[in-house]
């Protein structure tokens, strides 16, 4: 980061948003606005969105809408030390797109030998019975970061946009009760 | 490639690191008119940028290296750790149990791990200090029953709610003594700081100040007397005179990614366990080739975690688990003794009812995904309850810091934080499942369960640089004091010989206040 990028991360931490890059300008978003827009992503494949969607869907419902894609994304494209992603807490070795890129590579190049698809192709009782087999490292020829650390992670994502907004909160009928509300309920 | 060093005015002390343990040692030090300095390489978040999210709060925590993990039980080093100024304090719970007797001579009890070099009646006076200057509340006469009388807290204990109350029951039938929890956080207005207001965002930072973070307590007072803080300014090396008999002062990155040099008449590492050692081995000329203060190969050694045995309960009625603070509304020291369970050893710590986030709703059953966690989340948000019980890991010589030969952008060594659990913590750790499980059933849960998973959690480090009598056995005095070089201080966990069971932050701080004073009662011995 330059030291100007350096001020700016710091003078902008109250933003509540995050900003996704639209038509060539920064717009402030949360993941589910960015997903509705289809704003266009900036590090992740077609390909990889779609499993990822497909498996945050399975993991967390909800997910999908609430945008964890657009989410990922966004905090992968940025300098590690700005990401919210729980990979952070969970001590993945940054750059964190190392490790999203080969936890989804390794979803796909499973069910395609197991399944002859790719995840985001299989019905809805596949995908759980795959994403259970990934919790208990059962899945066969599995290759990538170990599988129930890519079921933690990625389930925590869901978890994120899903049930650690304000309107997640709202959704399970708990007061958010916030000193300093992140901004646009995110 | 970094840029050259500028220039920067001598001073009297450089503090590396504005936690608990830094900002004590600024506070004392600029109280006492020393012209301090305090550099530390997370950003100057302000408490306006304190947002209440889990999500948010992530930014206070490291990103990455220069600390990787290994051995059978790696540590839990960025969920620890700290990326702020006012460091990992700024977003702690602030439980603030306090160490026992009995952790003091675990030797000379036990002949296991060590004793310290000193006795808990050294460190009684500055708990009562600490808990003067930055607010605790708390029961101290109720906290007698396990330890020696002393003063009672400034403040009468925290409110409780039902999600700590439930755990009353089980606990009387099994035998345990609940008692209010000691915290580091206001039940009253507390020296123009706001009374806490229960809606247990602490974890992400508490922009009140009704949490004893360093920003509203020892930070603010150093900064008030004079002290310099900068942040975004990454120590890489304590530099020596050509002798090797004196430190000289630092080597730091700036935010501009530009070397400077601050030079100080004394330096305190107070950087957190995991990189206090790692500068020192960092620091090594031809005068300290293993590394400064290493002559006898103790510095990175005896790294310490608590493990930890979570125990849930679920109750159908509405418990309101989302109202209370972070920290724990009870805490008990009756498994405390070092044998307290047949077959194992170790002290343990027991720590009830915490209000709870819906990340923590999830993380209750981490093996539920799909329909059916969001059938729990729904139980889970009016009914979810939480024991914790910490439990002691022994000081073993081959849990270690050493460097490795990976990098950081400044082009020095990285270093790995090696940690196993022995056998005697994986007892005692099974053991406080069986004592979790045993008060959860006793309660009037629905359904609880212990939240054993493959991996031992952890909490809490220590070690690195402990204290001792002399140096064949330490690598500070008691009061944290470089056996080596005298007017190289190390402050913060690092110097504990033994880790106890009870969270260390108050102890953090009561350390570091007794060495601060003694530091400048003695300046013109020490700083020369
Ligand atoms: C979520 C959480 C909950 C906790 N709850 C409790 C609790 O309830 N009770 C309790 O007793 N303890 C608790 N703790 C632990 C407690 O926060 C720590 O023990 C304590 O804050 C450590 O203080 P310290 O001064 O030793 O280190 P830190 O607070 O880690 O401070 C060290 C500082 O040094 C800086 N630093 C590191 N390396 C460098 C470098 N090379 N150059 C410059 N600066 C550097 C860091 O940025 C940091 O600010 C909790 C911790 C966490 C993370
Ligand atoms: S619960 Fe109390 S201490 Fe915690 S953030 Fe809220 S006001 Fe601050």
């Amino acid at each position: 980061m330059t030291a100007i990028e350096r001020r700016a991360f710091v003078q902008g931490a109250g933003l509540g948003t995050l900003a996704f890059v639209v038509g060539g300008a920064e717009v402030l978003l949360t993941p589910r606005q960015a997903h509705a827009e289809r704003v266009p992503l900036r590090t992740l494949s077609a390909d990889q969105a779609a499993t990822l969607d497909a498996l945050g869907e399975t993991l967390v419902p909800g997910a999908k809408e609430a945008g964890i894609t657009q989410f990922v994304d966004q905090q992968i494209s940025g300098p590690p030390e700005q990401a919210l992603l729980q990979a952070r807490i969970l001590n993945v070795r940054p750059p964190f797109a190392n490790f999203y890129r080969a936890a989804l590579g390794a979803v796909d190049a499973a069910s395609t030998k197991n399944k002859g698809r790719k995840f985001a192709a299989l019905s809805a009782a596949e995908q759980h019975d795959f994403v259970g087999g990934m919790r208990v490292n059962t899945i066969d020829g599995w290759q990538g970061p170990p599988s129930p650390f890519v079921f933690a992670v990625l389930r925590s994502d869901a978890v994120d946009v899903v049930y650690s907004t304000m309107e997640g909160y709202a959704a399970l009928g708990i007061p958010y009760m916030p000193h300093i509300a992140p901004t646009q309920k995110w | 490639m970094a840029n050259e060093k500028t220039a920067n005015e001598k001073i009297d002390v450089v503090v590396v690191g504005s936690g608990a343990s830094g900002s004590t040692y600024a506070a004392v030090l600029a109280k006492a008119g020393k012209k301090v300095v305090v550099l530390d390489n997370g950003p100057e978040w302000k408490l306006t940028d304190l947002i209440s999210s889990d999500i948010w709060g992530r930014r206070l925590k490291p990103a990455g290296g220069p600390i990787l993990l290994g051995g059978k039980n790696p540590f839990a080093y960025a969920n620890q750790g700290a990326y702020a100024v006012g460091g990992a304090a700024l977003h702690y719970f602030a439980q603030f149990p306090r160490y026992l007797p009995t952790d003091f001579r675990m030797k000379s009890e036990h002949n296991r791990g060590h004793d310290w070099p000193i006795a808990y009646e050294d460190v009684a006076p500055f708990y009562d200090k600490v808990a003067a200057d930055i607010g605790v509340s708390g029961d101290a006469k109720a906290e007698e029953q396990w330890r020696p009388p002393g003063q009672p807290y400034p403040m009468p204990p925290m409110k409780t709610f039902p999600a700590g109350e439930v755990w009353r029951k089980g606990a009387a039938a099994t035998g345990i003594h609940l008692i209010p929890m000691a915290n580091g956080m206001n039940s009253t207005m507390f020296k123009g700081r706001d009374a806490c207001i229960y809606d247990g965002w602490c974890a992400v930072g508490c922009p009140i100040g009704a949490l004893a973070n360093p920003l509203v307590t020892y930070l603010g007072e150093a900064r008030k007397a004079g002290a310099e803080v900068r942040g975004l300014s990454n120590v890489t090396r304590v530099l020596t005179n050509a002798a090797g008999t004196r430190a000289t002062g630092v080597e730091y990155y700036d935010a501009n990614k530009e070397r400077q040099v601050q030079e100080a008449s004394v330096v305190v590492l107070a950087a957190w366990s995991a990189q206090n050692p790692r500068i020192l081995l960092n620091s090594a000329t031809d005068k300290h080739p293993k590394g400064l203060a290493n002559a006898n190969d103790l510095v990175g050694k005896f790294m310490m975690t608590h493990h930890i045995a979570g125990t849930w309960a679920l109750f159908d009625d509405d418990i309101t688990p989302h109202l209370g603070t972070v920290g724990a509304q009870f805490m008990s020291y009756d498994r405390y003794a070092k044998t307290s369970y047949p077959g194992a050893f170790g002290s343990s710590f027991i720590a009830a009812g915490t209000s709870h986030k819906t990340s923590d709703y999830a993380l209750a059953r981490g093996d539920l995904f799909g329909p059916e966690l969001a059938a729990f989340m729904k139980r889970a948000a009016r009914g979810l309850t939480h024991l914790t019980i910490f439990g002691e890991d022994l000081p073993q010589l081959e849990n270690r810091i050493e460097l490795v030969s990976d990098k950081d952008e400044y082009g020095l060594p990285m270093a790995r934080l090696i940690h196993s659990f022995d056998g005697d913590a994986v007892a005692l750790w099974n053991a406080n499942f069986e004592q979790g499980v045993k008060i959860a059933k006793a309660t009037d849960a629905k359904e609880s369960w212990p939240g054993k998973g493959p991996v031992m959690p952890t909490a809490h480090l220590h070690g690195g640089a402990i204290m001792g009598t002399d140096p064949s056995n330490s690598v500070t005095n008691s009061y944290g004091q470089t056996h080596e070089v005298a007017n190289l201080f190390m402050a913060g966990p690092c110097i504990f010989p033994t880790e106890g069971a009870s969270n260390p932050t108050y102890t953090i701080f009561a350390t570091a206040l007794r060495g601060a004073e003694h530091l400048a009662a003695h300046w013109g011995s020490v700083a020369g």
